[in-house]
């Protein structure tokens, strides 16, 4: 019983700072909520579609960005797709990288768009990682035999 | 509150690709979904429970609400993670759900006679964008709740979303506190 005590105050915990650090915001409680015996999976698939998404998208954004004449309303296209996904999933440092990054695009910064475009894969990379460990800890709870808590 | 949802499955029904499945499509009719019916609304209850008029605004919350009609709704997103996203959410709360990734196969679906209590549709769509697709659908005579649910956030692109004929202006993320109204709204809960 002190195991899964353990394990459920860790995984409160992690949650806490990952929003308290910004990384997630209140839409992923949310979709959280969504999840139960029917579809406890939901949010692990939910995160794993938003980064084959996110993965896809940036690579668009490289292509476009390497290119000698730089279509800088193709780039603004991809990283509009991704803010959107990233914000319907509450991955809010993404998506504030996105903003900034939709400036340069505007603005037909080449450097500032690469620049963003690095601190957005590097967002993803943490948020990822991130969320994999928050998984982790939900599966180690259930195989101690305890439930994952509700995050208020 | 537990949520209880029944899944209404068609073929068109699923949101993924045979290689996942987002949520569980049982197609059983959830029995316990009748006792857990709420006897009135009990959030309007607090909130109006006589403190000198005082509305106490009670946060929403994704799993506040069980439907007792059978709703369809089409989600129209370019973006394959915000489409599946999207019908999952619906699907959470029982809607049969379609979707489809550009404005034009809207327009088609609607002109091929399908019919939808609610239409989910971003504004940057490939092919027929949703401003232009939302005003042909309304010139179909389309009378249902459209909610404009995009990424696109000036003032500009709101007048005219909603001068083509979308009910609502929605900035990504659809969350709660605009679909739980939506739905009650629909499902003459109100």
């Amino acid at each position: 019983m002190d195991v899964v005590n353990q394990l459920q105050r860790q995984f409160l915990d992690y949650s806490a700072s990952l929003h308290r650090e910004g990384f997630l915001d209140d839409q992923f409680t949310q979709l959280q909520k969504l999840q139960d015996e029917n579809s406890p999976d939901f949010v692990v698939e939910v995160a794993s579609l938003f980064f084959e998404d996110c993965e896809k998208l940036i690579n668009n954004m490289a292509r476009a960005l390497e290119q000698q004449g730089v279509d800088f309303k193709q780039v603004d296209a991809s990283v509009h797709q991704l803010k959107g996904s990233s914000s319907s999933i509450g991955a809010m440092r993404v998506k504030n990288v996105c903003i900034a990054f939709r400036s340069f695009c505007e603005a037909q910064n080449r450097e500032g768009c690469l620049r963003c475009l690095q601190q957005v894969t590097h967002e993803y990379s943490l948020l990822k990682n991130k969320l994999q460990t928050l998984f982790r800890l939900e599966q180690q709870i259930l195989a101690a035999g305890g439930s994952v808590p509700a995050i208020e | 509150m537990t949520l209880s949802r029944e899944s209404h499955t068609s073929t068109s029904n699923s949101i993924l690709p045979q290689s996942a499945n987002l949520l569980t499509e049982n197609g059983k009719f959830k029995k316990s979904m009748a006792s857990a019916l709420p006897s009135g609304d009990q959030g309007a209850a607090e909130a109006n429970s006589g403190n000198g008029g005082q509305m106490q605004k009670k946060p929403f919350t994704f799993n506040e609400i069980v439907l007792r009609n059978r709703l369809t709704a089409l989600v129209v997103d370019g973006d394959n993670f915000c489409r599946l996203l999207e019908q999952g959410i619906l699907q959470a709360y029982g809607l049969e759900t379609q979707s489809v990734n550009n404005g034009d196969a809207a327009v088609e679906l609607i002109a091929s006679g399908a019919k939808f209590d609610l239409i989910l549709i971003d504004m940057l769509l490939p092919i027929l964008d949703g401003v232009e697709a939302t005003r042909r659908i309304r010139a179909m005579g389309m009378r249902c709740k459209m909610l404009g649910v995009t990424a696109c956030s000036g003032e500009r692109e709101r007048q005219a979303f909603l001068a083509a004929g979308v009910d609502m202006f929605v900035e990504k993320p659809l969350g709660p506190e605009i679909l739980i109204p939506v739905l009650r709204e629909l499902d003459g809960q109100v």
